[in-house]
């Protein structure tokens, strides 16, 4: 933690210059926008409605030129599909592609508003349950409009893509991309089609209280190209569920995912030692999957499945 | 005197008949043959008969037992500040407990070592250091001042929620924040037979001690004068309320974290059951804070399964509706 704070501390110091030259930047360039906006040009008066995956209208004055996003993995979405100079800001946790990181900062949480004027978007991505639907109708006062992706399957996550193409105008990019990756999917779920007994893999997302992937998650689709399932079969309000440990006894997963042996061993079986009975757990079927790689439906959706599949069948 | 018996004797079945429904809530199946099975025939390869025996049945001593000590500290905290508004959490224990086990979240230190659960440990240090702190501040002239301590309490647990909250705000996992509200709520989901052990033989000790100390907490709802003038050493009782409220307080907020409102109100229905000064009201106190405890633990369970509503918010929207019916109830005086 105290590099942690170190490096907060060096971050916020680093973001303020940054924030003063993008102040200069960005006045430099509503200076000049105000003397060229006195010839009007056609497609910019265009209205362009659209209707996002949480059926919210939105209205754009012609085809968006300046965006970003305000969810990773929607960022790694725009990255594989976007010219990247219409990429115009990242969040603090956004890490993948590398060259992300010559974007501006936008805080998403707490969101800060006046850095997203500043740099006036002419859209806005995101994510169902990353940004709160209030955030989104203040933008929207704002001026900035926000479109919500929700995925439950990974064909939500390719139909997803085709619709940033559409928007954007990169219609071409999005199909090239989602298509190939449809048939990479394709070919992994051929293979176990006719699994006889599919593993109950339980993944945990925290440990104290303990919470974990839900049925009604993309996690649950994964799961199923893979010839396996998830172990939680009830479907809860919550995509992430909090479970007894007497709920997980009785699940008696095959497989465990969640952290690695040594470190589940120590946070989470050391509390909970009666889970030490379950077949994951007997068998050592315990696996430590990259956070950022699952957590994160986009077009490294492909990457995840297989690394999924190297834990189920090692 | 046969009333007073009748209403322990009563406090005992009750808490008997929850355990026997709690016993049977849960993700096995299981009815009354079941448990009785799982106590009289234990088979060690039935996940049903370790379930009860090693899940349900130390979660529901730890609600009894928690419950007890809460009930228990808050009847003390009362009689030794002469206020029905006081309660155990005065001391600033809750908060001091939020913080140091927060500070184990956040990665400060790590979760576990030499196979303790670190949040624990920290929550009782943190609960006991605040306690500290808060009755350095309320000592004056060698003695304890009941009002000086209670703005000490109430200054630093609103230091110690002020950085829970700064924590809370900096973080960057949504996982963490549920943590926090876990332990702002309280949960007995961690309860273990080792684990409840600790406050067990925390608050048995605690009772028989005060089995044999509850005449001088009697004469000290008098004030502090007249109880000086009865003989008894107000300014050393103090002292030993304290010690005590500090360790009981701590161990029960350490296991489940500071579950509210069951310190308030039990020993205010104790006094209304047993009248202000009766001599089993301790412990007539620590049986009917345990029974509350198992009866939210139940219905936080039945209510949002399988994981439980936290334990906090059962008992205030069930304490508060009785709380008010005492409020109204003429001949219940809410002095002390």
């Amino acid at each position: 933690m105290a590099t942690h704070l170190y490096t907060l501390a060096q971050y916020t110091k680093l973001s303020l210059l940054k924030y003063t030259i993008l102040c200069f930047a960005a006045l430099a360039l509503s200076v000049l926008n105000g003397c060229g906006g006195d010839s009007p040009k056609g497609t910019a008066t265009e209205k362009i409605i659209l209707e996002d995956d949480l059926g919210r209208k939105l209205e754009l004055n012609g085809q968006p030129k300046r965006v970003f996003s305000l969810a990773s993995s929607m960022t790694e979405m725009l990255y594989a599909i976007l010219d990247t100079s219409t990429i115009i800001a990242r969040t603090p946790n956004d890490d993948y592609p590398a060259a992300v990181y010559t974007k501006p900062v936008v805080n998403n949480y707490p969101v800060d508003y006046e850095q997203i004027l500043l740099l006036k978007p002419d859209l806005i991505f995101t994510v169902e349950g990353i940004t709160p639907l209030d955030v989104a109708e203040r933008l929207k006062e704002l001026g900035v409009p926000v479109y919500y992706q929700k995925y439950r399957t990974v064909e939500d996550v390719f139909t997803g893509m085709e619709d940033i193409g559409k928007i954007m105008g990169r219609e071409q990019q999005a199909t090239q991309l989602a298509d190939s990756l449809r048939k990479e999917v394709a070919s992994i779920a051929r293979k176990y089609k006719n699994v006889a007994q599919p593993q109950q893999v339980l993944a945990i997302t925290w440990k104290d209280p303990i919470y974990v992937y839900g049925q009604n998650t993309i996690f649950s689709d994964k799961l199923k190209i893979l010839g396996a399932e998830n172990a939680v079969k009830e479907v809860f309000e919550q995509p992430y569920p909090a479970l007894t440990r007497e709920y997980i006894l009785k699940l008696n997963p095959d497989v465990l995912l969640g952290g690695s042996k040594e470190k589940l061993e120590k946070e989470f079986f050391n509390l909970y030692p009666e889970l030490r009975k379950v077949k994951a757990y007997q068998n050592n079927r315990i696996y430590d999957p990259t956070d950022n790689l699952q957590s994160r439906p986009g077009p490294r959706v492909v990457e995840s499945l297989r690394e999924l599949e190297g834990f189920l069948y090692p | 005197m046969m009333g007073r018996g009748l209403y322990f004797v009563v406090a005992l079945l009750l808490i008997v008949v929850v355990l026997g429904l709690g016993l049977q809530v849960g993700s096995f199946e299981a009815n009354a043959t079941t448990i009785w099975d799982a106590f009289f025939n234990y088979n060690p390869d039935n996940t049903t008969h370790f379930a009860i025996l090693h899940l349900r049945l130390p979660r529901l001593i730890l609600a009894l037992v928690v419950g007890a000590s809460l009930a228990f500290c808050g009847y003390l905290m009362q009689a030794m500040v002469n206020n029905g508004l006081a309660d155990p959490y005065l001391l600033g224990t809750a908060s001091g407990a939020s913080l140091g086990a927060v500070i184990v979240f956040f990665g400060f230190v790590p979760i576990s070592m030499a196979g303790l659960y670190l949040p624990s440990v920290f929550a009782f240090a943190g609960a006991f250091l605040v306690t500290l702190v808060v009755v350095i501040l309320g000592y004056r002239k060698r003695q304890l001042i009941p009002s000086q301590m209670l703005l000490a309490g109430i200054a630093l647990s609103s230091l110690c929620t002020a950085m829970v909250g700064m924590l809370t705000f900096l973080s960057d996992s949504e996982g963490k924040l549920k943590s926090v509200i876990f332990w702002s709520m309280g949960s007995f989901e961690r309860a273990t037979w080792q684990l409840v052990a600790y406050p067990a033989v925390t608050i048995v000790l605690a009772l028989l001690f005060f089995l044999f100390y509850q005449k001088q907490l009697n004469v000290l709802l008098l004030g502090s004068e007249r109880a000086q003038a009865l003989g008894v050493k107000v300014a050393r009782t103090r002292w030993v309320i304290m010690g005590v409220v500090s360790v009981v307080t701590g161990f029960a907020v350490a296991t489940s974290g500071p579950v509210g409102f069951v310190g308030l109100i039990i020993p205010h229905v104790t006094r209304a059951v047993m009248g202000a000064t009766g001599r089993g009201n301790l412990l007539f106190c620590a049986f009917v804070g345990g029974f509350f405890m198992l009866l939210c633990d139940l219905l936080s369970r039945v209510i949002y399964p399988p994981a439980g509503l936290p334990i906090g918010i059962i008992t205030s929207f069930f304490g508060v509706p009785f709380f008010v019916y005492l409020l109204f109830k003429k001949n219940y005086n809410f002095r002390g």
